[in-house]
């Protein structure tokens, strides 16, 4: 695989709610991303208040195919054309991800082409491989179901060296808003939310104070479920006739909270570690505030900064197709590997 | 095992019930927990595991459902499954996810968060805990 020319990769990504697929082509260290469609579940579950795991996995079902299919053909790439199959095979729901895992063996036996299996967090990462990357990095991922820093040596060699210890920074923010009422997905719900103090002339009016948990201890940990508790408390002590007008305070005050851990924790490593880069990926990294705030440190230091563009941050398969391009540079992938894959919902990167 | 009332004043406390609680244990035990966003669930969750001798970070399994943990130190007792119900609707889902095989294990504690919201895939003998949010950080956690 190393000495090949082009190396064009079709891959699938079904971990949670979103049923996705791309197809990349590498060639000479350029990597083209031909097509990449993202079919959202979003609209579905927000009646439900979040993710429904049997709701989800239905609808990958009905959905894996036509994506698959449409992605192909805006590629404008044949079956035979395409030299490797990607698929993310954790973490996530094991209900989604199994859909995923089982639509690419299928076409890995029928079309004769080798498959391999790919880590989700490894692929947000991968998101920001577009770029050339000055190693060694530390990445912050944030998502629902995630929050952790990883130190990269170069694009192969990485390790976890903090994490959550209970909740995952999506996860907080989805919790608020229901604590608030704001609906669902909670993430971009907060922050809009919170962008409505924002504009207000907040100095002055400002009152609610939460804690930045975890910010000075001697680790790169984070703990996000006590900052929920904190908001709970925070909304039980408001008088109801303020309610509706502190809800975007609260909002403000939370996200801060979570942004100003997430960064100071984040350069705090990148210091240890004698980084060149610092990145952000994952869906969390959607978030403006986030990118601002990690972006401005960063570059204080001196660091170089980067974050994959929206839609590469959020659930999609072009970013399980460039961390399919870079591992395959290091591994030959048998044509009958296939057969050793299966989902794996709590395949950590360790 | 000890069914009664308890007053927590804080997270160290609900921790150290939760230990309580671990003594009794012998393997095979659902343990169903019920209580509002922030009654101290994972609280609870992380003194029972920590007493039982799981060495690893108990994170919330919120997003991927159910994680598995390896306990030391208890004779009779070698795996806490811990499954959070919080996205389900209903019991058959947690049959999907594959949790109902760990359900009275003789070797295995399983614990339950959100289980009000499965309450049809309960097993026959379960060890029912309700959280009540009182009054600041105060909370009355029931076993039954």
């Amino acid at each position: 695989m190393v000495k090949e020319k082009q190396l064009k990769i079709l891959a699938i990504e079904t971990s949670c709610d979103e049923t996705a697929t791309a197809v990349l082509k590498f060639s000479r260290g350029k990597v083209e991303i031909l097509s990449n469609i993202v079919s959202s579940q979003i609209d579905i579950h927000k009646k439900y208040g979040g993710v429904v795991p049997e709701v989800a996995a239905r609808h990958h079902v009905e959905n894996i195919l036509p994506v698959t299919s449409e992605s192909l053909a805006r590629s404008g790439l044949r079956p035979v054309e395409i030299d490797l199959l990607a698929v993310t095979s954790g973490p996530g729901l094991v209900t989604s991800l199994t859909i995923g895992v089982e639509t690419a063996r299928a076409l890995s036996l029928d079309w004769q082409k080798p498959l391999l299996a790919v880590n989700h967090m490894y692929a947000h990462i991968a998101g920001n491989f577009l770029q050339p990357i000055s190693f060694p990095a530390v990445c912050l991922v944030v998502s629902g179901g995630h929050t952790e820093i990883i130190y990269l040596k170069d694009y192969w060699q990485f390790k976890k060296i903090g994490q959550t210890v209970d909740d995952a920074a999506g996860e907080a923010f989805d919790k608020v808003a229901k604590l608030l009422n704001l609906g669902y997905p909670g993430g971009p719900a907060v922050s809009a939310t919170a962008e409505k103090f924002s504009i207000q002339n907040f100095q002055f009016t400002k009152k609610i104070e939460l804690p930045r948990p975890m910010i000075k201890a001697d680790n790169f940990d984070f703990s996000f479920s006590g900052l929920k508790t904190a908001v709970l408390y925070a909304v039980k002590k408001m008088p109801s006739k303020e309610k509706e007008k502190r809800t975007a305070e609260v909002c403000w005050e939370f996200q801060e909270a979570a942004i100003e851990v997430l960064t100071t924790k984040t350069i705090k490593a990148a210091k240890k570690y004698g980084v060149k880069t610092v990145l952000l990926a994952g869906g969390v990294a959607a978030n403006k505030r986030l990118r601002e705030s990690l972006k401005a440190a960063a570059e204080q230091v001196g660091y170089d900064f980067l974050v994959p563009e929206f839609k590469l941050c959020t659930d999609n398969a072009a970013m399980v197709g460039l961390a399919a391009g870079f591992l395959a540079k290091k591994q030959k992938v048998k044509l009958d590997n296939w057969k050793k894959i299966k989902a794996d919902p709590n395949w950590e990167l360790v | 095992m000890i069914f009664m009332k308890y007053i927590s004043k804080s997270e160290q406390e609900t921790r150290a019930i939760a230990k309580k609680v671990a003594a009794e244990l012998k393997g095979g035990e659902t343990l169903c927990l019920i209580g509002d966003l922030g009654a101290g669930k994972t609280a609870f969750t992380k003194g029972l595991a920590r007493a039982l001798g799981v060495k690893q970070i108990i994170t919330s399994p919120t997003f991927v459902l159910m994680k598995n943990y390896k306990t030391t130190g208890q004779r009779s007792i070698k795996q806490l499954t811990h499954i959070d119900a919080y996205r389900l609707s209903e019991g058959r889902e947690l049959e999907a996810i594959g949790a109902l095989e760990y359900f009275n294990g003789k070797d295995c504690v399983t614990v339950i968060e959100w289980a009000d919201r499965v309450r049809d895939a309960w097993p026959k003998k379960i060890i029912k805990v309700e959280f009540r949010i009182l009054k600041g950080e105060r909370r009355e956690i029931e076993i039954k």
